[in-house]
């Protein structure tokens, strides 16, 4: 383990050597997983890293190094090594550390935004196989069963703790520290001619104590047997609904396109876009990395840059591109943030539950997961396979795949026309149940 | 590359009578096996972008993983550090995953230099070692390369070029006495490009990807990888989505060989099947596809992506027949679904690094050539769909559904090639794509591009296929 001392140390030796602006990152983690087979346990595995990454200004030059060789007389031979690799790459007027007054200055003890569960250094090998068995519901799947049998049942229990402290040669000191609790379940089931049908559960949680392990296998077996018995259904516009376990997938390229490398490389379809309406008013997308105790919340990005709520896309204007020190210089605008860290669609619409959602809506297909596809992420184009449910009166009366969305984000995002405030919290991105208009499905 | 044992363990600092404590430490409470996976790699990448290298950077990944069987069961737990004391620590925190004295004798009557590795036999000879070249004596091949591709087109805006190698030294033992050492390199090289036309923007990439060294980086590369790039542009733009619907599909040769990666082949691995969960769990000596039809996963293929002199567990790299003449012939196995299933490893246990447990993985996977002519074959379909590049394949294996991207290719109308095609998915079943399967072309092309298969761990993999036509899959459209 680095400390803060051996760290500074680090610095300066590169500094001596001949780099002109240094950052530093060390970064520490310690992971159990117990793994479940069918009610027993099948794998435990246990893990701890370290590493150092070196970010490296020479002479006009920029390279990024990491190595978890930490001996002292290895960094320092590795330090030397990449010293000399800089300088053989051709020099970028536009790299430098970022203009110290955008630096986080309140990232001191790493635990600032309560992601860290002291009850993580009690946990035993004996309470981990207990809570990782406890979701299990392999002995009583009987319970379950009607005109299926259940045929598999994996899960996987696994408590980490991460640290890491980032510092650089204007002065930044920047620490996170976060645990983070997660138990997931996958069931398969068979129907009586053979079919095979598989889903899963999942929940996590910086907190133990927000952890809910009861009822993973059992969801998972529920959502399998659900999928029993497909229909093929032919072509056709309807309403889409997506649920919020996967409907992150449609906000992702909307993200991926306001990226500072994509709209710099012209590989974005939002590349001319800041500032414009081009979605509806009821759309709006903030990114919130500082709310207390919340998954994937930080107080600074990679570069040290304090983060803040931002407008993402606010009433359908596009408000944010992410930009970070490079991207900035390179196309000469003020630098933001370098991602987005923990976005929220604000919800649309009076329902709360997905219940509430699809009675509103009617009739449609809801989505439960996307089977593969793609974007293209210069014309916003998408084709993504799906899984769910054909809905009629506001009721799922059939499960339905071997199906097809296709269309283009701009168009798609039009037809938004009401979520449900059901996003989960132990999700990256805080997404509700969507529903959109006239999306085309193939079949 | 293969060096000496000694070159091995000096870079290890271990010696054998260490590696013997450890495995006996990892079987000391009931283990029935254990093993050691030592491995010290070294990552470079450099990046040409706007015209200039401009980044670049280097990695260092050294450590050891520590593995215990008890049956079926997997304990497992890695060290960053090789000293004795953290390496006897991560035997002892494997070895939890057993809860009784150890009634086996870890290293039996076998001779310990059994089976060591053969120089003669490697798959991956280096003629440059990528640890010998400074940085800059690979900035004339990137610059040759953006500017190659840049004459080729005026509609070019943007060039990307990325390099990226490692070299990784290899070390494992087990409760066996077995020693097995190499060192693997990997080269890969990608380009992409945004082409801009009355205001409308397309991108394009190609990839190479090959277990050589940095002899790789040759004119003739450049050339090939710039031609690729450029080719096809004018009917990307052209391109329309089709009218979707069931339809027949012709699969061009080479790089659509991932949706038998994905489709097919993750079927046959044999943990899925072990836990019942594949589609073909039930299938072993039954006919899936039509008679003719070989599938093979091959380790064995000399400075491909997905070529090994031994697997993870030190099982020698094979050529295995996955589908003989439309039988299944044989899942996938590592060393724990072949003691379940009573028959021989075929080297497909495989992991990203010492920080994982060995799977059942993939090397490079394949169709053999059949008889047909790809003309042939495209002139039999009166409205369908011919593919060139696939990208995004994902399956379910339990359902043995599939769903790929199509980047590129064609309507095929009356027996011709017509309206160009792109941003659509082709959505199937994988068992009845393959018993659904009308004809192969005798034009197999093992793709040489950057494939990596992502089941819970990353490893390299390549695959290949030659044109065959699928008579019923659903295609999505406008």
């Amino acid at each position: 383990m680095m400390d803060i001392k051996e760290l500074n140390k680090t610095l300066e030796f590169a500094l001596e050597k001949g780099a002109q602006q240094v950052r530093l990152t060390y970064s520490k983690s310690v992971m159990n997983l117990t793994g479940i087979l069918n009610g027993e346990v099948d794998k435990t595995a246990y893990a701890l890293d370290q590493s150092l990454q070196l970010q490296l200004f020479v002479d006009g030059r920029f390279g990024t190094f990491s190595s978890n060789r930490l001996e002292k007389e290895e960094i320092e031979r590795f330090i030397l090594s990449a010293i000399d690799t800089v300088r053989m790459l051709e020099p970028d007027q536009f790299r430098s550390l970022p203009e110290p007054g955008r630096l986080v200055k309140d990232a001191l003890t790493g635990k600032e935004l309560g992601l860290y569960d002291p009850s993580y250094e009690e946990l035993t090998s004996a309470r981990r196989k207990e809570m990782a068995l406890g979701s299990s519901f392999w002995s009583r799947k009987e319970e379950l069963e009607n005109g299926f049998r259940v045929i598999a049942e994996e899960g996987e229990y696994s408590d980490s703790l991460f640290d890491s402290i980032t510092i650089d040669s204007q002065g930044l000191y920047a620490r996170h520290t976060e645990t983070s609790f997660e138990i997931g379940y996958e069931a398969t089931v068979e129907d009586a001619h053979g079919n095979h049908y598989s889903n899963f559960w999942w929940d996590a949680a910086p907190l133990l104590k927000d952890l809910k392990l009861g009822t993973c296998s059992k969801t998972a077996i529920e959502r399998a047997s659900a999928a029993l018995f497909p229909l093929e259904i032919d072509s056709c516009r309807t309403n889409l609904i997506v649920d919020t376990e996967c409907a992150g997938k449609l906000v992702t390229p909307l993200l991926n396109a306001l990226g500072g490398f994509a709209v710099q490389q012209k590989n974005s379809f939002l590349a001319d876009k800041l500032g414009k309406k081009i979605f509806p008013e009821s759309l709006s997308i903030i990114d919130l990395p500082r709310v207390h105790g919340e998954t994937g919340c930080r107080l600074f990005d990679s570069e040290g840059v304090a983060t803040k709520d931002l407008p993402v896309i606010e009433n359908g204007v596009v408000k944010t591109f992410f930009i970070n020190t490079y991207i900035g210089h390179k196309m000469g605008v003020e630098p933001t943030i370098e991602d987005a860290t923990r976005v929220k669609l604000m919800p649309v619409g009076e329902c709360v539950t997905q219940e509430d959602l699809l009675r509103e809506i009617g009739d449609g297909i809801l989505v439960t997961g996307f089977n593969g596809g793609n974007s293209n992420a210069a014309t916003g184009n998408f084709s993504y396979g799906i899984e769910g449910f054909l809905i009629r009166g506001g009721k799922k009366v059939h499960p339905v795949r071997e199906m097809l969305i296709t269309g283009d984000f701009i168009s798609l995002w039009n037809n938004l026309v009401a979520t449900a405030h059901d996003a989960r919290p132990c999700m990256s991105k805080l997404i509700p149940t969507l529903a959109f208009k006239d999306v085309s499905f193939s079949a | 590359m293969i060096q000496s044992k000694q070159y091995y363990l000096d870079i290890f600092k271990v010696d054998v009578p260490l590696l013997d404590a450890v495995i006996a430490e990892g079987l000391r409470s009931g283990g029935s096996y254990s093993d050691l996976y030592f491995e010290n790699t070294s990552y470079g990448s450099l990046l040409l972008r706007d015209g200039a290298v401009t980044s670049g950077g280097c990695h260092i990944d050294y450590g050891v993983g520590v593995r215990v069987l008890s049956g079926e069961k997997t304990g497992y737990a890695y060290s960053e550090s090789t000293l004795k004391a953290d390496i006897l620590a991560c035997a002892r925190a494997a070895a939890q995953i057993a809860d009784g004295p150890s009634d086996v004798n870890p290293y039996g009557t076998r001779n310990p230099s059994r089976g060591e590795p053969n120089p003669a036999a490697d798959r991956y000879p280096v003629k440059q070692n990528w640890r010998e070249v400074p940085v800059a004596g690979f900035l004339p091949f990137l610059q040759a390369l953006d500017a190659n591709v840049r004459s080729r087109d005026n509609r070019i805006r943007k060039v990307i070029v990325n390099l990226a190698y490692s070299v990784s030294d290899i070390l494992m033992y087990n409760s066996a006495r077995e020693l097995k050492y190499e060192t693997r390199p990997m080269g890969s090289v990608s380009v992409s490009a945004i082409f801009q036309q009355d205001g409308a923007l397309e991108n394009k990439s190609t990839s190479r990807s090959f277990r050589c060294g940095a002899e790789m980086l040759s004119p003739a590369l450049a050339e090939e990888m710039a031609s690729d790039i450029v080719k096809g542009i004018d009917d990307r733009f052209a391109a329309r989505r089709p009218e979707g619907g069931r339809m027949p599909v012709v699969m061009g040769a080479g790089a659509s060989g991932i949706l038998l990666h994905e489709a097919m082949g993750h079927a046959f691995e044999a943990d899925f099947n072990r836990k019942g969960t594949s589609i073909f769990a039930d299938k072993m000596g039954s006919r899936i596809c039509p008679e003719g039809i070989n599938i093979i996963d091959d380790g064995t293929l000399q400075g491909n992506r997905g070529a090994i002199n031994f697997d993870d567990e030190g099982i020698p790299g094979q050529k295995t027949y996955m589908v003989e003449d439309g039988i299944l012939t044989s899942y996938l196995h590592d060393r724990i679904s072949a003691a379940h299933y009573g028959v021989k490893p075929t080297g497909n246990g495989r992991r990203e690094s010492f920080r994982y447990a060995p799977l059942p993985r993939m090397r490079a996977t394949y169709m053999e050539s059949g008889s047909a002519k790809a003309a042939d074959l495209i002139a039999d379909v009166s409205k369908g769909i011919f593919v060139d590049e696939f990208s995004n394949g994902q399956v379910q294996i339990g359902e043995g559904d599939f769903t790929f991207y199509v980047k590129s290719g064609y309507m095929i109308e009356n027996g011709r090639l017509t309206m160009p095609v792109k941003d659509i998915n082709i959505i199937g079943n994988g068992p009845a794509a393959l018993a659904d399967i009308r004809g192969v072309a005798d034009d197999l092309v093992v793709d040489p591009g950057a494939w990596t298969c992502g089941k819970e761990q990353s490893v390299p993999v390549s695959c290949g296929i030659p044109t065959v036509l699928i008579g019923n899959l659903t295609v999505g459209g406008q």
